[in-house]
């Protein structure tokens, strides 16, 4: 896409703009200067005619989930999930490192919109980097007054903290990241109530990701009608990708929502095609969670709606992982399959209990001790969990159903053969470790 | 009260309650693990999903969802319709008991809770035979978590009931979940062990063999034990409790539910201070003084005995020199055959209180609350009936004193003959009670435990334990509660029902049941005296 014309990214290659005064001589700050001249409603009607949709996995409109807040609340809280834990998803922190005033300033407008005058970006505790640069911004916007009391003299007053999470997959869920900046174990809270209405210290909350709240200074500047020009009408405005893997471009790329799976790994614009021209075998689209693409599925979109027909649970962090054939799916399932049962919090039984007895029987197939009825047990067992179903407390499971139903179901036939050809007799002797 | 339906059948359910609620106490067994009727909801288990009517999202028609709902966490809705007996359902329920077996080491044949455990009743009942992992064990450890109890965690289920009672209703939050996923257990921290004054309700609470009582441990096999329902003696509380004894041995006590009294819980002390009953030491048989000698009479002797001697106190003395002491140990029943049989015999004899044993301040529970959000009170009188013999003297009405006037009228000559009630567990009478009560030219001494005063007196009656007796006691809060006889008196002794039945001159056997009847007449407040409703009826 060459003529794409980068937006949460167009401030890459500009000297210093980490720096206040850079940002604000680029034209940062102007939304919100603007934004704090209207309403709150205002900003709220702009951001859902916009069809800002949330990106940080599930896709909710924004400015939709705004409106759930009760009418005659005192108190309302915004949070910034910026834990980004979803495996070979790097786009928040890119952002963050790229243009932390951008995501301070959607930061800003989201609270605006919401009357919320507390902000807390939740961050995980592996963002060294991250977490000194956005402190660093906020820090600045403190001492300018585009925080704390009276903000740009409008009579609006913020506070925005960063919590440093402890580093666990389960705090990017939304109740699971309240708990943790209230100082409790990451477990996910039973709704409802909902966060909306009932969510961080009791309050009225809304959960937002970085690359959401980056969106709405863009919004505001130039309109719902140019952000729905980019992309389709039900995935508009532009979209961060991620590429890893085997591909001669691993990285961080801006882009439409119009583009394939294909483009992204292949085009010379994103991904740059694969490494060393070994074949490609599949690609984990959305992060891990949403599921895997073959070889000859690439033609999906990465879009809202698209991967719902491949089997897929949804676009996720639209973080790429590329297999090349050079890997064996034994080991790909036994890789995925460890970080749920290392992620899972352990709550609901199913779940729990699910993600270890899949991890143990993927570690036993990648070592060379597999049966061929592990293969439907493998299907059996990922299908019994989830929030979909009613199984579980979170999303966390529906996430580890759908990569390893995906690879059962779309690479049987290389796991069975991978299983045949065990070297005879290493399974029993295997087995016998094991026991 | 609205009505629900449960797999096709409507149901009258209470007010609020979680569906599951509901389904259990219409006598419907769902396996359910985290869901504890005391404590807050956390629907992890996933065990007692249920399918539910839902509008349709479009045609807003009524069909049963595809998904499945805790019946835990959903509240009561009139006109809900809601079914378990489905395949989906079943489905999921096979699926738990699988998984809650997978790392369990099955070592029932050596855990306390073998016979008492829902692990071992949902898999017979709700899971399969086998368990297909194939794979090691996460092998989790045993460890020693307080004074009292013991926690085996490759048992446990997470059920994190004994986390939330820690929390919510101890209030002092020792239990943790530390690890995560499949590598979660419960613990403490170092140097912060589980001991509060209501830690032994963890055990009851855990659904499975996971905390152990360190008192019971591996004392009795829980199918040899017969339960009496009683009430504590322990305080004035009044928590109902059941007596589980095997061969006339008592094992332990385990709380009953009692809304508004003791609800779910029990303290520790009343739990685990039950050993004095089985105390060689304690009064087996009557005594009597003749002279400068000391006989044992037989029980059959006794009524005459004891009739003969007030008798000619009375006619040397006058019946005002008569005085009897009720202890707040005593049943309401024992207490009104003793009164009402002086009576009898010395209308103006007096009727007092005996002494009503205080240690410090109510304890309120969860620790550190405000006295009206209370879950749990242990009540500083520590004797069970105060109350109860309070309100009879009263209403028996005449002559009466407070217990120092008692024992100054002794010292001053006008009491000349005293039946002294004790009963307590731990020593009582001062030097200066039994030097003024010596005084008296008839004692009887009615007591569990040799003291002074039973040295000084002319006939000395044993005391039972309260799981020897039955009757009732009247708590703090006014509450009249019966509680049944859990083992026979020990060797030689018996029942106080018993014999100060017969000594007021009835024939056949004491109940306190009957004894109610006779009270009943004169005082209605003992008519019906049944137990109180047990719903909402609790399987675990
Ligand atoms: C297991 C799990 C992990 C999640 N991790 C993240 C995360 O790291 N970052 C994130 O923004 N959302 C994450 N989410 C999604 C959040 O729950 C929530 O939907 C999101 O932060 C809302 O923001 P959005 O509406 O702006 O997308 C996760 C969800 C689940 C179930
Ligand atoms: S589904 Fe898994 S991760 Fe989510 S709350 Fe339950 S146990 Fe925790
Ligand atoms: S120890 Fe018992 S009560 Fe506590 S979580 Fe485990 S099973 Fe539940
Ligand atoms: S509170 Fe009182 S009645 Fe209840 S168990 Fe404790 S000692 Fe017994
Ligand atoms: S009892 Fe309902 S989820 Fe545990």
């Amino acid at each position: 896409m060459a003529d794409y014309e980068p937006v949460l990214l167009k401030h890459e290659g500009v000297e210093n703009i980490r720096s206040l005064e850079v940002y604000r001589a680029n034209g940062g700050y102007q939304s919100l200067a603007k934004a704090l001249k209207t309403t709150p409603d205002e900003v709220i009607d702009e951001v859902k005619r916009a069809n800002l949709r949330g990106r940080g996995g599930a896709g909710f409109p924004a400015g939709v989930k705004w409106t759930f807040l009760p009418k005659d609340r005192k108190r309302t809280l915004l949070c910034v999930n910026a834990d980004e834990s979803e495996p070979p998803t790097f786009s928040n922190r890119y952002l963050m490192e790229a243009d932390p005033h951008m995501v301070l300033e959607g930061t800003i407008l989201a609270s605006f919109a919401t009357q919320a005058q507390t902000a807390y970006v939740y961050m995980r505790i592996e963002f060294h980097e991250p977490f000194h640069i956005m402190q660093r911004a906020i820090d600045e916007a403190y001492a300018a007054g585009l925080l704390g009391k009276n903000i740009l003299k409008s009579g609006y007053d913020l506070d925005v903290y960063i919590h440093r999470g402890a580093g666990a997959y389960v705090c990017g869920e939304e109740t699971g990241l309240i708990e943790s900046i209230e100082g409790k174990r990451g477990w996910p809270r039973i709704k409802p109530p909902f966060p909306a209405v009932e969510g961080l210290f009791g309050q009225p909350t809304v959960v937002n990701n970085v690359e959401t709240v980056a969106n709405i200074p863009h919004i505001l500047e130039r309109g719902a009608d140019w952000f729905k020009s980019i992309g389709t009408d039900s995935s508009s405005g532009p979209k961060l990708f991620c590429v890893c893997g085997p591909v001669n471009k691993p990285g961080c790329y801006e882009g439409p929502m119009t583009i394939s799976c294909e483009e992204l790994v292949m085009s010379d614009a994103y991904g740059g095609g694969m490494r060393r021209g070994v074949p490609l075998k599949a690609v984990f689209p959305g992060g891990i969670s949403m599921g895997v693409l073959k070889s000859d599925e690439l033609q999906m979109k990465m879009d809202f709606d698209d991967p719902r027909n491949f089997g897929l649970l949804g676009l996720g962090t639209a973080a790429a992982v590329v297999v090349n054939a050079e890997s064996d799916m034994r080991d790909v399932l036994r890789n995925v399959s460890r970080f749920y049962s290392h992620e899972s919090c352990g709550q609901c039984t199913q779940c729990r209990e699910g993600t270890s007895w899949l991890y143990k029987i993927a570690s036993r197939i990648a070592m060379g001790a597999g049966r061929i009825e592990d293969i439907d047990l493998l299907e059996e067992v990922s299908g019994n969990m989830g929030m979909m179903p009613g199984f579980s407390i979170c999303g966390l499971p529906d996430g580890a159903t759908f990569p390893i139903r995906g690879i059962v179901q779309k690479f049987r036939a290389e796991l069975e053969e991978g299983i045949r050809n065990q070297p005879s007799g290493r399974a029993d002797a295997l087995l016998n470790v094991l026991n | 009260m609205p009505k629900i339906i449960i797999d096709g059948t409507e149901i009258e359910a209470r007010d609020g309650v979680p569906v599951l609620q509901a389904a259990l106490e219409s006598g419907l067994d769902i396996p359910h693990y985290c869901y504890h009727p005391g404590l807050s909801i956390v629907a992890s288990c996933r065990l007692c999903l249920m399918e539910m009517k839902l509008p349709h999202p479009q045609t807003k028609e009524m069909g049963w969802a595809p998904k499945l709902f805790p019946s835990c966490q959903t509240p009561v809705r009139e006109g809900m319709e809601v079914r378990f007996g489905t395949e989906k359902v079943e489905a999921n329920q096979k699926t738990c008991m699988e998984y809650f077996l997978l790392n369990h080491p099955l070592d029932c044949p050596v855990c306390d809770q073998a016979g008492e455990c829902h692990l071992q009743d949902y898999s017979y009942k709700f899971g399969s035979a086998e368990s297909r992992m194939y794979e090691q064990k996460q092998v989790n450890p045993k460890k020693d978590i307080g004074p009292k109890t013991l926690l085996y965690s490759d048992r446990c289920v997470m059920c994190t009931r004994c986390v939330r009672f820690a929390n919510e209703v101890a209030g002092t939050g020792e239990l943790c979940v530390t690890n995560r996923g499949g590598r979660a257990e419960i613990d403490v921290f170092p140097g912060v062990p589980l001991d509060n004054g209501m830690q032994g309700n963890v055990v009851d609470i855990c659904p499975v063999g996971a905390l152990l009582d360190k008192d019971f441990m591996f004392k009795q096999r829980v199918w040899f034990l017969k339960g009496g329902d009683s009430i504590c003696p322990g305080c004035s509380t009044g928590c109902a409790i059941r007596v589980d004894s095997n061969e006339n041995v008592v094992h332990r006590l385990k709380p009953r539910f009692n809304p508004g009294v003791n609800d779910w819980w029990m303290c520790d002390a009343g739990r685990f201070d039950f050993k004095y009953v089985h105390d060689v030491k304690r009064i087996a048989k009557p005594r009597l003084r003749r002279g400068q000698e000391s006989d044992t009479p037989d029980w059959s002797e006794i009524p005459d005995i004891v009739r003969y001697r007030f008798e000619q106190h009375i006619a040397r003395r006058g019946g005002a020199s008569v005085a009897v002491v009720l202890s707040p140990m005593m049943a309401n029943e024992e207490a009104w055959l003793l009164a009402t049989y002086i009576r009898s015999l010395a209308p103006e004899a007096t009727l007092l209180l005996g002494h009503v044993p205080i240690e410090g301040e109510d304890e309120r529970y969860p620790v550190g609350c405000n006295d009206d959000d209370a879950k749990f009170t242990i009540n500083n009188e520590k004797c069970p009936n105060r109350r109860g013999v309070e309100m009879l003297i009263e209403q028996l009405g005449g002559s009466t004193c407070a217990f120092e006037v008692f024992a100054k009228k002794c010292a001053d000559g006008e009491f000349t003959a005293a039946w002294v009630v004790g009963g307590y567990p731990k020593g009582w009478p001062t030097k200066d009670l039994t030097k003024s009560v010596k005084k008296c030219e008839l004692l009887v001494a009615q007591d569990i435990f040799e003291n002074e005063l039973t040295g000084e007196a002319e006939i000395v009656l044993p005391a039972c334990a309260w799981v020897e007796r039955d009757g009732s006691f009247t708590n703090a809060g006014g509450k009249i509660q019966p509680f049944e006889r859990a083992i026979d008196p020990i060797q030689g002794a018996r029942r106080d029902g018993q014999y100060l039945f017969e000594i007021a001159g009835n024939e056949g056997l004491y109940s306190g049941e009957r004894v109610r009847e006779m009270m009943a007449d004169k005082m209605a407040a003992y008519a019906n005296v049944a137990e109180a409703p047990l719903k909402p009826a609790h399987q675990h």
